[in-house]
């Protein structure tokens, strides 16, 4: 084999693997990727049912309820807030006030969770919660850290 | 000790710089040759084994030898620059300034060097006159962890919350103490008394049934006085002045509310218009002056909420709002005076006075 | 007293390291080796002052001294003494303490190994390990100081997240952080190659043993953090494609990668640029991994409380890193010699091919974890990529390289003999065919499970299959010498055997998770539920109280055809301090198998929310990774890396035959 043509193998090969990556990439992008809303902006975009995404904002107070397994609450950015039905084990810090990001499908009326996120720390609040929240005017800079204490 | 410490391991890290420096050059090492006749060496292992054809040996063979020679010529020394002394000098007064500098004016920036170290067994331990008020706090609530029916525990806890601003904590305590150890007058005003505190220094419905239920049970001198805030809070003079009057004649000569009672007595009698609680509130012990400021201001705002027409309120409110540094309250405050004395020359002034004083012109 | 000395220490380690960030440089540019000659001792000194630093924070945190912030916020004094010291890293100020503790660790081993290393090499990696250093020091005490103090201490602290009481918090940390930060040592490497010119063989061979060890490190680190995951989520997932999982991926294939092309460096004196270009890539992903985990960029199950002003530093050190060293190899890569270009079908070939691989898929967890970042960033959507995207692609680019993985090995240098290869690797495609036939009858599906099993026995054996022809081959039969050829053959051989195994055990356990079962059901005292082939009965639930926690405890056992196997307790933990719980998942292996419960408070009292799965062979997950790991240790031990103790026995034998 000649240098150029053991050059050539090298560079073929490599826009071959380079190429079918790449050809891989695009094709799970264009499928696979799943938008983030909080309550407002799915109501404000008129989603069609069927559609994957991730909503994200807190448990609303007093929406939750079990039946069995499977449990039912409403997540609120604190102007609107979106029935979600999910079966399955919740995370250890979810709770009614927290801060949540479900993943799952829009139905007719409201959307049923595969996954529901919480945090590892309860004192951090997932970013994109707190961006929900912040365009839906209900965060305050400091009340995220400062989450103790309460009352007077 | 501590900075001599810090003055030892600082030496260590100049140190660690100069005796290098100290030493001599000695020979440096290179691997090429080693590496190279390891190669040869392995390339005659594989072929003795026969993993390698002896072709592939011979030639594997001959490429690292020509390698071998030409790091076997790389590894000629190389002429040593460096014989003057000026640049390990430089370095060594670089050592010896820069690391001392450097680690100790960045250290006096960032620590603490007065301060000890304050592990918990230490302190729970210090004794009772130096421990503070935390960890002695601690204690109780440790051993109340252990014994929760000890009702005397909670007793004790009652004042120690009330002095760190623990309301809600000592609220609990003292219904604990009643609950563990039953009723009696001063269990009850201590209780009576969290709520007040609670309530931001205002007498509820259900702090005055306690209080009166610890009168009825025996004399207390705590529940007299909350019983007279409570009237004089709700404008009723007359029984305030009774109250507190009673208390007075109870209480020994050196008891040491009997200032702050003459001073409300005083206030009572003398202003009968508009009472100044000014000296009352000052008569107070440090905690409970904040709460008692707080619910005054807001009775205050309520107050001219309902009717505006009083100057002298308004500018007392601002300056209040001021003084508890609610700057944007005291803003707000004085706009509201303005639209209420819109056209009352006399008072807009007063008011544009004032908040040139407190610089609230923004 | 001890915890001002322990800042005193971390910041007169600041002050060396920004002296040996400078002196030896200094001393290579102007050729003085006295300026060199200093840079091992304060290597060395740094790394003590690091030690005693973090020994003080250790101190502070078993004393429970809560006049510091960072003992109040994730400390106890209830804590039982192992979390105490684990928690230490288990938060932000104390891991960033342990990461620069282990950064100087590795420049200290590199500062007393140097004796095999050119002078100028040894000081400039040395230098280039301190820039690292100094940058964050400087970042831990300007952004994340954990000696921060204050004036009144409280009494009682906050207590560390449960999620992180748990004994895997105790070894995964420092496994990974090994592994990313010793992945600095081959960073420095590469910097010092460029700085000093010296870009060959020999560098190739002294970078190998700090690459391994660090890829060793890194192995185990994501291992035990996904069976860490796996048992403390209580879901019992245990890889989630997850940023900060992707996080600490992205610098493990990077470094695979390195070992592999620095192999043919080695052998070939090939692939330099390409080699030195992977290991500034590997160290500059694991500074990635760290600005992603600390900045709080992007949404993760695993991310750390955080502060913008830290994200901000952390960027500016990844640009200050990833761009100098770039800029460094611009200037110098094209003043190399190029390497030489080499038959498409030899063991290099095959080398180059796996490197492209690798090099696709690591750029595909890049796309797909970055990707969020970049779009928020252009037009202020926000989107997640999950599952899915990797399935689709890191999946269908790494299983035709495990397909190539036993051919490659059974090539030869510099000309390889494809046909020959297939045909000795015939019994291993007949196993994995045999395979995915039994399994198709018995089983009947999933197809994607069959498949992977099938390639994951051709794997293992065709791992070995190499190292059986070499030992047990026609030319050690004739002679009778198969224990002498097994011994004669490099360790690293075996190694590479091991490592190769390793993930087809891996791959065996994940085509096995098809076969699972599970069910998610409540269940009160007497019930009992089939899952897989056992039945889980609920014998009863009650209270537990451990040193800082409330605990509901579910009793179950494992029956299996009428007689109880196991006994399994999984509970819900309540951490009183945190008004947090967490679930203790119940775990029992089987024949290398799992049965996992996990539980959470049920609707009625006395009854439990309960998750069962049956997970054949899924141990075999976390095994494949420690036999790869074991693969790694193996080469490690290969004495050929031991070139400055080779010169020194040779020195003797050489000088009777120079005097011939």
């Amino acid at each position: 084999m000649t240098r150029r043509r053991k050059r050539l193998a090298l560079i073929v090969s490599a826009l071959i693997v380079l190429g079918s990556g790449l050809g891989l990439v695009l094709y799970a992008l264009r499928d696979n990727i799943v938008f983030f809303y909080g309550p407002s902006e799915v109501y404000a975009k008129d989603l069609p049912p069927g559609t994957r995404l991730r909503i994200g904002g807190l448990v609303k107070q007093g929406s939750l309820t079990r039946e069995g397994t499977s449990v039912r609450f409403e997540v609120t950015d604190g102007k609107r807030a979106i029935p979600v039905t999910y079966s399955g084990a919740l995370p250890d810090l979810f709770r009614e006030g927290q801060g949540v990001v479900a993943e799952g499908v829009l139905g007719t009326s409201g959307m049923t969770a595969s996954t529901i996120l919480a945090k590892h720390d309860e004192r951090y609040m997932p970013r994109e919660v707190v961006d929900a929240l912040k365009k839906a005017g209900r965060w305050q800079e400091n009340a995220g850290t400062a989450g103790m204490g309460g009352g007077s | 000790m501590l900075w001599g410490i810090f003055a030892l391991l600082t030496g260590a890290a100049v140190l660690a710089v100069l005796w290098p420096l100290a030493k001599p050059v000695q020979k440096a090492a290179s691997p090429d040759v080693a590496f190279y006749r390891a190669k040869l060496d392995e390339i005659e292992r594989d072929a003795e084994l026969a993993a390698i054809s002896p072709q592939d040996a011979q030639a594997a063979k001959t490429e690292a030898a020509r390698q071998l020679l030409a790091a076997a010529e790389k590894d000629e020394p190389k002429p040593t620059l460096g014989v003057s002394p000026l640049r390990p000098r430089l370095v060594a007064i670089v050592a010896l300034v820069f690391i001392p500098a450097l680690a100790l004016g960045l250290y006096t920036y960032l620590g603490h060097p007065d301060w000890p170290d304050e592990p918990l067994e230490a302190r729970l331990n210090a004794p009772a006159e130096s421990m503070d008020i935390n960890a002695a706090i601690a204690k109780v609530e440790a051993h109340l962890a252990q014994h929760p029916d000890d009702g005397l525990g909670y007793v004790v806890l009652v004042p120690a919350y009330l002095r760190l601003g623990r309301i809600e904590d000592a609220v609990h305590a003292a219904q604990m103490a009643l609950q563990k150890l039953g009723e009696n007058p001063q269990r009850l005003a201590a209780y009576g008394e969290t709520l007040v505190f609670a309530n931001h220094g205002i007498v509820t419905e259900e702090a005055r049934r306690l209080f009166t239920r610890a009168l009825a049970a025996g004399a207390e001198p705590k529940a007299l006085f909350f019983l007279g805030l409570a009237a004089s809070q709700e404008g009723d003079k007359t029984n305030a002045r009774a109250y507190w009057q009673k208390l007075l004649a109870q209480s020994p000569p050196n008891a040491p509310w009997r200032s702050d009672l003459t001073a409300r007595l005083a206030a009572l009698s003398g202003e009968a218009a508009a009472p100044d609680p000014a000296a009352a509130i000052a008569a107070l012990p440090a905690a409970e002056r904040e709460a008692a400021i707080r619910a005054m201001i807001d009775k205050l705002a309520a107050r001219l909420a309902e009717n505006g027409q009083d100057i002298d309120g308004w500018l007392r409110l601002v300056r209040a709002y001021k003084v508890m540094n609610e700057v944007d309250k005291a803003r707000a405050a004085l706009a509201a005076a303005r639209r209420d004395f819109g056209g009352n020359a006399a008072a807009t002034a007063r008011l544009d006075a004032l908040a040139h004083e407190l610089g609230l012109n923004s | 007293m001890i915890v001002e000395t322990g800042h005193f220490a971390l910041v007169l380690a600041l002050a060396l390291a920004l002296v040996n960030a400078g002196v030896p440089l200094w001393g290579i540019a102007a050729r003085d080796r006295r300026l060199m000659a200093v840079a091992p001792s304060v290597a060395f000194a740094g790394f003590l002052l690091i030690a005693i630093s973090y020994a003080a924070l250790t101190y502070a945190h078993v004393t429970s001294d809560f006049s510091l912030v960072n003992v109040i916020e994730n400390s106890h004094s209830a804590k039982p003494l192992i979390y105490k010291i684990t928690g230490v890293w288990g938060n932000h100020e104390g891991s960033m303490l342990l990461w620069v503790l282990i950064l100087s660790l590795f420049a200290a081993a590199v500062a007393v190994s140097g004796r095999a290393m050119p002078i100028d090499l040894h000081a400039a990696v040395l230098a280039v390990q301190s820039w690292i250093a100094a940058a964050f020091l400087l970042f831990i005490l300007l952004t994340s100081n954990p000696f921060a103090r204050l004036v009144n201490p409280p009494i009682e602290g906050n207590d560390l997240n449960p999620l992180l009481q748990d004994p895997g918090l105790a070894i995964h940390p420092p496994l990974l952080y090994l592994g990313y930060v010793g992945l600095s040592i081959t960073f420095s490497f590469a910097a010092a190659a460029l700085i000093c010119g010296r870009i060959d063989a020999v560098w190739a061979r002294l970078v190998r043993p700090w690459t391994l060890a660090a890829w060793t490190f890194l192995t185990l680190g994501i291992a035990m953090g996904s069976y860490w995951a796996y048992y403390t989520l209580g879901w019992g997932g245990f890889w989630f494609w997850d940023p900060v999982e992707n996080a600490s991926l992205m610098p493990w294939i990077a470094a695979t990668a390195l070992l592999h092309s620095a192999t043919v460096m080695e052998k070939r004196e090939a692939l330099k640029v390409w080699t030195i270009f992977l290991a500034i890539l590997a160290f500059s992903l694991s500074l990635v991994g760290t600005f992603i985990v600390r900045s709080g960029v992007l949404t993760s199950v695993h991310a750390f409380a955080n502060d913008p002003r830290r994200g901000v530093f952390i960027l500016a050190i990844l640009v200050f890193f990833i761009g100098g060293s770039l800029l460094l190899f611009a200037l110098r890569a094209n003043a190399l010699k190029p390497g030489g270009f080499f038959v498409p079908v030899s063991r290099e070939g095959a080398l180059v091919l796996n490197n492209l691989v690798l090099s696709t898929c690591c750029a595909t967890v890049f796309i797909g974890t970055l990707y969020p970042l970049a779009l928020q960033a252009l037009n202020g959507a926000k989107i997640s990529v999950g599952p899915p995207f990797f399935n689709l692609t890191f999946v269908p680019l790494f299983l035709p390289l495990c397909a190539v993985m036993p051919i490659a090995q059974t090539l030869a240098w510099k000309r390889g003999d494809l046909l020959g290869s297939v045909q000795r690797l015939f019994f291993a495609f007949v196993c994995g065919a045999a395979l995915m036939l039994f399994l198709a009858v018995a089983r009947g599906g999933p197809a994607i499970s069959i498949l992977l099993a099938g390639l994951a026995v051709y794997l293992m054996i065709g791992a070995f299959t190499d190292l059986g022809t070499r030992i047990f081959g026609r030319a050690a039969l004739v002679n009778g010498h198969v224990l002498r050829h097994a011994l004669g053959l490099p360790r690293s051989t075996y190694g590479t055997a091991l490592a190769h195994a390793g993930i087809g055990l891996s791959l065996l356990g994940l085509a096995a998770t098809g076969w699972g079962a599970q069910k998610i059901l409540a269940m009160k005292p007497g019930d009992v539920a089939r899952v897989g082939s056992y039945e889980l009965a609920l014998e009863s639930v009650g209270p537990q109280t451990g040193p800082n926690y409330t605990a509901t405890v579910a009793h179950m056992a494992i029956r299996s055809g009428g007689s109880k196997v196991a006994q399994i307790d999984p509970a819900v933990r309540f951490y009183p301090t945190r008004q947090m719980s967490r679930s203790e998942a119940g775990i029992k292996t089987i024949d290398f198998g799992q049965v996992y419960v996990g539980i959470s408070d049920g609707t009625t009292p006395g009854s439990v929310n309960a998750r069962l799965y049956w997970k054949p062979l899924v141990t075999f997950i976390w095994f494949g990774a420690i036999v790869m790991a074991l693969g790694g240790l193996c080469s490690l031990s290969d004495r050929r890396l031991r070139i400055g103790v080779a010169r020194r026995v040779r020195k003797l034998a050489v000088a009777p035959q120079a005097a011939e």
